[in-house]
């Protein structure tokens, strides 16, 4: 940590006033810059090196780029183009220092421009898509902005699909995002703060808050937890999830992801932080509660019952996907007293012939729906519907006839794995999924105090759980009663007045209520 | 601008008002209309549960507040300014003890009443151990966590209570009240003594109130939540005498999961409810269990302050279960249960009047 603290600082420092000689300082002479670059990229076939002559004098200049990183049309117009012919009409200075000047103030068209001193800017703006501008006979270089490359268009999320809302996701590209997110808050105070990830990749990462609503501690300790990662690389926000979360010991995700914009920017208005990475169309908001992760964003934008009734359904949804099978494993093997006669009656008749305890049973079905469905993820879509049809009838009908399952146990997992898709955070789905193994084999050994066991087991740790330090069952405990008209219940829109009071913001109103 | 601050080792005392129910509300309701039942007549087991209740809210006012004027000190701290320190320290230890013996009955007792309602096959050492390894584990867990453990829980059993008494007005028979006043005088002294036993759950205000945020209004916070399990208490007792009868419920072991066995869900989803009554009683003991053996080891702590929290768990915890495990059958569990219950009173109010008049005599601020 420190060291690279210290490494920064350095280059800060190096950047303002090129003293020291022996960093890869440029030179005067522009072939050999020219070679030197080369000889640092090992000269990649997609290196475009131009040199031409400043029109009008006899100064020779040089652009080099990366094919295909840059924008040619925008590097010819701007660049090439005033160089030959806006210098025509001027009265050009002999100096080169002069020339070089001239250059930037009048001639150079560009938006953006800096000025490097060593190889190391040269080639990391090169690398970056920017086009560098030599001088022959000047020891510094132009470093133009002139990115442009193949994007993605926006597209509508393929995670995670609204019936009623935008339809438009986040893409790979980090200049994209932003913009994104600038058309959904036109708030002066919303801010985003950059930083670099990754010693060989170096990504550009960006923590996007709004500053008059975030609490301070909690900005704080992101953006330090940020700057505390040390990895070579970070292909995905999924790395950066993992390197700032609380405890990596737990099944559940204490950092939601997303590929909506509207939910993003909706986090940003309850005073939560988002975190973009470059290249990963999934954006982070943290801290996010295990309340926030039951939530969807088409539960605000449909009237209150239906929200509400949404929520509802999901935190039903919750339960049979956590508690189903091992319910009824330990009502079939310890407590068949509890099941109404007639039903007993008809699970015994179905269970007739299974060779398995139901323990057994709900395992080998549980796991084949597992296979079923991490096979249809990573399959390519068209054989995805063999897939289903397979499965289908391996599940559901065959392995009934065969007697190797009993049909109520098939019902029973179907619903289990209907439930858990129900729930709109994959990654509390995938959670609930592996806790569901453990309760499982609780309720196989203990019953009905099998599964409380493991019920409180599963409260103890939550509750011992934190976000970027904030509770996950905020609000449900420790308690803000305030915060129920948003939780399980959702108020209606124009009485939802103020944000999260756990969030602790700044500015605590939604609405003024005196104007209303 | 305020720091994040809910999110600390810190309780408000809001969470004082559900930990005194939660502690309280445990095991001892499912067998007390039983015993306020034997030794009263008819329905006037209301009135010595009533006294009873108005005599623990004040014991708990008197223990909060004394705990309340020392604000943000531990127990040991504010007892040795009192009563000098090593008195102080014999004073916490005692406090310790009584804790883990509190904690071995409830881990045997929760197995004896498991094993009778819900796994008649698993040995009680077995159901013991994995409620003893779940209470270590709660335990070895943040303190705040326990708080937030009692906010989740307690809902639930409330919940569940009132369930069992909504759903067995169908069978009140209101000539099981009468009749009424006739219990003697020495019946109620006894009813009175078992209620007070049944309540007692002021023991966690001595050390819990030490890390209250601001314990201006703890000792009503307290009080308040005292009153919780007061009226809970006599709305299911007076539902055990409504239901059964005085004599049958003074027959019955535990009257208030046999309430629950009687009661018919409309729909008829589940029956036996009584085993889903208990499931979720499990977690009003485990807040209980949780709770005491928390406090066995805070209270530990404060006299071994260099040794480890968890080195005193594992510590405590082979204790507590061969304590728990000691008792050979049901008959020596209740010996061992009264015994507990009456020390634990009696010694809270002990040491309650102790540091009281010595505080005032002495002065102590």
């Amino acid at each position: 940590m420190v060291k690279i603290r210290i490494n920064s600082f350095f280059n800060r420092n190096r950047k303002k006033e090129p003293k020291d000689k022996n960093i890869s300082q440029l030179v005067k002479n522009i072939d050999e810059n020219l070679q030197n670059i080369k000889t640092l990229l090992d000269e990649p076939a997609d290196l475009a090196i131009r040199k031409f002559t400043v029109r009008g004098s006899n100064h020779q200049c040089a652009i080099v780029y990366i094919d295909g990183l840059v924008d040619g049309l925008y590097v010819r117009n701007n660049i090439i183009e005033n160089i030959q012919l806006e210098t025509e009409k001027k009265q050009l200075p002999d100096n080169k220092q002069k020339l070089f000047d001239e250059l930037n103030q009048e001639i150079l068209s560009t938006t953006s421009l800096q000025i490097g001193y060593t190889l190391d800017d040269v080639s990391n703006g090169i690398l970056n898509g920017s086009t560098v501008l030599y001088l022959d006979g000047i020891d510094k270089v132009f470093i133009i902005k002139t990115q442009g490359w193949d994007k993605r268009d926006i597209q509508e999320p393929v995670t995670e699909s609204l019936i009623r809302g935008p339809r438009d996701g986040f893409v790979e590209d980090l200049r994209t995002n932003m913009v994104l997110m600038r058309r959904y808050i036109h708030d002066p105070n919303l801010r985003f703060k950059t930083y670099q990830i990754g010693r060989r990749s170096k990504k550009s990462l960006v923590v996007a808050y709004i500053d008059d609503v975030i609490h301070p501690d909690i900005l704080k300790e992101v953006k330090r937890r940020i700057e505390s990662i040390d990895t070579d690389d970070a292909p995905e926000s999924g790395f950066i999830e993992q390197w700032i979360e609380d405890n990596y010991l737990s099944p559940f995700p204490q950092i939601m992801n997303t590929e909506r914009p509207d939910k993003a920017s909706a986090a940003l208005m309850q005073g939560k932080v988002v975190i973009m990475l470059d290249g990963s169309p999934f954006v982070l908001i943290a801290p996010s509660t295990l309340g926030s992760a039951m939530q969807s964003p088409e539960d605000y934008y449909e009237r209150w019952t239906i929200g509400t009734l949404l929520r509802v359904l999901r935190y039903l949804g919750a339960f049979i996907a956590i508690f189903l099978p091992s319910l009824y494993i330990a009502l079939v093997s310890f407590h068949p007293g509890m099941i109404p006669t007639n039903l007993a009656f008809s699970i015994a008749a179905s269970r007739e012939g299974v060779p398995f305890t139901p323990l057994i049973e709900a395992f080998l079905m549980a796991v084949t729906m597992e296979l079923l469905r991490e096979a249809g993820a990573r399959l390519p879509k068209t054989i995805g519907q063999t897939i289903g049809i397979v499965g289908g009838l391996v599940i559901g009908d065959a392995a009934v006839q065969a007697g190797i399952v009993s049909p109520i146990m098939v019902i029973v997992v179907a619903l289990n794995a209907i439930a858990s898709f129900a729930l709109p955070a994959y990654s509390l789905a995938i959670a609930f999924r592996i806790i569901l193994f453990g309760f499982i084999f609780l309720a196989g050994t203990f019953g009905l105090y099998g599964i409380i066991i493991g019920y409180i087991i599963v409260n103890i740790h939550i509750v011992n759980l934190k976000s970027i330090g904030v509770p996950y069952t905020t609000p449900f405990a420790p308690t803000f009663f305030k915060d129920w008209e948003d939780l399980i219940f959702r108020k209606p829109v124009p009485q939802l007045t103020k944000r999260p009071v756990y969030m602790e913001t700044k500015d605590k109103q939604k609405v003024d209520k005196e104007t209303r | 601008m305020k720091r994040f601050e809910y999110a600390d080792e810190k309780i408000s005392d809001k969470q004082i008002l559900v930990a005194v129910p939660s502690f309280v509300i445990g095991i001892g309701i499912l067998s007390l209309p039983q015993n306020i039942a034997s030794v009263t007549t008819a329905s006037d087991g209301w009135i010595p549960l009533l006294i009873g209740g108005v005599i623990t809210v004040l014991i708990t006012w008197s223990v909060a507040k004394l705990s309340a004027s020392f604000p943000n000190q531990t127990f040991i701290n504010y007892a040795s300014t009192i009563v000098t320190r090593p008195i102080a320290i014999v004073l916490t230890l005692l406090f310790s003890i009584l804790s883990t013996s509190i904690t071995s009955l409830q881990v045997r007792q929760i197995a004896d009443i498991a094993k009778h309602y819900l796994l008649k096959e698993t040995p009680v050492e077995i159901i013991s151990f994995t409620f003893l390894l779940l209470i270590i584990y709660a335990v070895a867990g943040s303190r705040i966590g326990l708080f937030r453990l009692n906010t989740m829980f307690l809902p639930f059993v409330l919940f569940v209570a009132v369930i069992v008494i909504v759903f067995n007005i169908q069978w009140f028979d209101p000539a099981f009240l009468l009749p009424t006043f006739e219990t003697s005088f020495s019946g109620h002294i006894e009813g009175i003594k078992n209620s007070v036993l049944s309540y007692a759950g002021f023991t966690i205000l001595w050390f819990y109130i030490t890390i209250v945020k601001e314990p201006k209004k703890t000792p009503k916070m307290a009080a308040i939540g005292m009153c919780i399990p007061v009226v809970l208490y006599i709305f299911l007792y007076l539902t055990c005498i409504l239901v059964f009868g005085n004599s049958v419920t003074s027959n019955l072991q535990y009257p208030t999961i046999e309430l629950a066995k009687i009661l018919e869900i409309p729909g008829g989803i589940l029956e036996r409810f009584e085993s889903l009554f208990f499931v979720i009683w499990i977690m009003a003991i485990f807040n209980t269990t949780a709770m005491t053996f928390d406090i066995a080891v805070l209270a530990l702590h404060s006299i071994f302050a260099n040794t480890g929290k968890i080195k005193l768990i594992f510590i405590i915890g082979p204790i507590v279960y061969v304590t728990g495990m000691y008792p050979q059958d049901l008959v020596q569990v209740s010996i061992f249960g009264s015994f507990i219950g009456y020390s634990s009173v009696l010694y809270t109010v002990f040491v309650a009047l102790l540091l009281f008049t010595i505080a005032k005599i002495r002065r102590v601020k």
